[in-house]
């Protein structure tokens, strides 16, 4: 028994502390420190996208809840492995796995995710019935078009790329290999599932040197010092290339523009699930999915998100150009993914 | 006496000595051996696409390798590259180690530190470096436009060059401190007794100092060869999309094509290569130390 125990009679344990000086942060009228719920791992791409997360719906969101947002953060290719590593383990080490549609959709296959459930995510009831999927909630969407700069050209189609006078100005991103695969089979008779008329556009358009760098941001640097004139790439990034002072235009091919849903899943052997489903609701809150927009260029996925309509008309499409649509056929993706990566290591790009 | 204490001594190391590996030997199996052996599992299964990985026991990702010609170019690029920096590596590192290893300086730790300085830097935070410095509009091209010997930049970085340049400014430091711990051990008056019998300093070089560091040489070449065999963010930062060596490549079928079981077969391929290609040179250069 301490001094003070002895002298006043009074025991002070450290719950009766705690309760005590609770009970007088009511009393005064103070805010009460949010009861920590835990944590939630996620797992995202990092740069702007996971600076906007912490900022949008991180902090005003899951804070308040007392969640403890922990970022697993790399490129897609190794979470993707990492998802699968840990298929069969009982004890996963991310919470929420954020993916493009076509990722998603091939982890999905592996029956990794839980399905979503609309009481733990009410948000969901808001999200656009196209973009709807039972294993994620798509949380922003873009789409593929042909970004130039209009000092040097004015392309309408990925045609137009075929043109001895860009020998050497076009320029790829290795990872979009699929849509740029995609964007050359439907200018010569392709379909979305049928890329393999893509093989002798891309064959022919080799003649004129394009350059494939290896990440979205050399190809930028590139736009920039005008290396390159243009690219395929979702209009989303040539918003921020564009506001990064980058002379760039975006414009939809005559052949249409290809969505790119950015989704968000919750694996079946999460450890925190409750904190995952809270994690894809704040996702899908309207305030920050506006805000995403402005930033990032991304559109967003659910009808009570109200864009100004300057941005709504630089970053989303047109009824005409939602019209024509190219809506990917992810069975045909799945199944032919190795083998198109296989061509365009070894023939495109070789 | 003595013999019976140090025959009871040397019984109980005996029988202590066995259990002394045993922590390290449990430690490599579960984190090395086991893990390997999973791998080897993997590259007998079959991929199908759309289905990830389907259990099989099959050899087909071994014949796939043999008999496709972008792969064959793939493992030989690779052991170009590292046969380059390796023979590059240790002559740019003799003189240094030499050097260090023979200076009295007061100021000797500081400059075994400069040699060692860019191992505290990542790899890819030293290939973002090589990037600045060997891109169009990096420091290179500026310098040879200000000075005028060339209008259009001339292209530096995605090249192999690039990354033989971007290998070795990993790997020096490893073969320095190799040599240079070898070096120190060989007695200076057996080079001051060479020169003093008339030997020309390449003589001494080569017919005293050199074959007195080959243990070093071995070492430091065995290193930074295995290291060079199994580069990854180099030859994918500095040598674009269009160079390929063994780990990108490995890379790329395991986490962009989700084709586990080829992907393992690569890792064994490169794993079997560098291991027999080791041995072998160990073996000559040893073999060359006898004579």
């Amino acid at each position: 028994m301490s001094e003070f125990e002895r002298t006043t009679g009074m025991r002070l344990t450290r719950r009766g502390f705690l309760a005590g000086t609770g009970a007088a942060a009511l009393a005064a009228g103070l805010p009460m420190p949010a009861l920590a719920k835990g944590q939630v791992i996620v797992g995202t791409w990092g740069g702007d996208y996971q600076a906007l997360l912490t900022a949008n719906f991180e902090k005003p969101i899951l804070e308040k809840k007392g969640i403890e947002v922990i970022h697993d953060i790399s490129g897609a290719p190794p979470r993707k492995t990492k998802l699968l590593a840990e298929r069969v383990s009982r004890r996963g080490t991310m919470d929420v796995a954020c993916l493009s549609d076509i990722d998603m959709f091939e982890m999905s296959k592996q029956n990794l995710f839980d399905n979503v459930d609309p009481t733990k995510v009410p948000n969901a009831k808001n999200i656009f019935k196209q973009l709807a999927k039972p294993y994620a909630i798509p949380h922003i969407y873009s789409g593929k078009v042909l970004v130039y700069n209009p000092n040097k050209m004015s392309p309408t189609s990925f045609a137009d790329f075929l043109d001895p006078k860009y020998k050497g100005r076009i320029g790829f991103a290795d990872g979009l290999y699929m849509q740029i695969i995609e964007s050359a089979a439907l200018v010569n008779g392709g379909s979305m599932s049928n890329y393999e008329p893509g093989k002798a556009t891309l064959t022919e358009l080799k003649k004129f040197e394009p350059k494939v760098f290896p990440s979205n941001e050399t190809l930028a640097a590139a736009l920039k010092s005008e290396e390159v004139w243009a690219t395929v790439m979702w209009r989303a990034r040539g918003f921020m290339w564009k506001k990064a002072g980058i002379p760039l235009a975006t414009i939809a091919p005559k052949e249409g523009t290809t969505p790119i849903i950015f989704d968000a899943a919750v694996p079946k052997n999460a450890q925190n699930k409750d904190n995952g489903w809270a994690y894809l609701d704040a996702m899908l809150d309207p305030g920050g999915q506006v805000l995403f927009a402005d930033r990032m260029g991304y559109v967003p996925t659910v009808n009570n998100a109200k864009l100004p309509d300057d941005l709504a008309k630089e970053i989303g499409f047109t009824e005409a150009e939602q019209e024509k649509f190219n809506i990917p056929n992810y069975e045909y993706i799945a199944a032919n993914n190795a083998a198109l990566l296989e061509w365009w290591n070894k023939s495109f790009k070789a | 006496m003595s013999v019976a204490f140090e025959e009871a001594a040397g019984g109980r190391r005996r029988s202590v000595a066995p259990a002394l590996v045993g922590p390290a030997t449990i430690l490599v199996v579960l984190v090395l051996v086991l893990p390997m052996a999973i791998l080897f599992r993997y590259s007998l299964n079959q991929f199908v696409p759309g289905q990830f990985m389907v259990e099989a026991v099959t050899i087909a990702n071994y014949v796939r390798f043999f008999t496709d010609i972008y792969y064959i170019n793939v493992l030989w690029t690779t052991v170009q590259v590292a046969i380059a920096c390796t023979v590059i590596s240790l002559v740019l590192a003799f003189p240094v180690a030499y050097f260090l290893a023979r200076t009295t300086s007061r100021f000797k730790s500081i400059l075994v530190i400069l040699a060692v300085f860019p191992l505290m830097v990542g790899n890819v935070v030293r290939a973002a470096g090589w990037m600045v410095v060997l891109g169009n509009d990096g420091v290179v091209n500026a310098v040879l436009r200000w000075i005028g010997l060339v209008e259009e930049p001339v292209k530096l970085l995605y090249t192999p060059t690039a990354v033989i340049i971007g290998i070795i400014a990993v790997v020096l430091p490893y073969m320095i401190l190799t040599l240079q711990s070898v070096l120190e051990g060989i007695d200076y008056s057996v080079e001051e007794a060479a020169l003093n019998l008339g030997a020309k300093p390449s003589t001494t070089f080569f017919r005293i100092v050199l074959p007195l560091a080959m243990p070093g040489v071995v070492a430091g070449t065995v290193l930074v060869f295995i290291l060079c065999m199994n580069a990854y963010a180099t030859p994918v930062l500095l040598g674009g999309p269009q160079f390929k060596m063994m780990a990108p490549a490995l890379y790329d079928q395991i986490a962009r094509s989700t084709n586990w079981p080829f992907g393992a077969a690569l890792a064994f391929v490169l794993m079997a290569t560098t291991l027999t290609l080791t041995i072998v040179s160990t073996t000559v250069m040893q073999r060359r130390m006898r004579r």
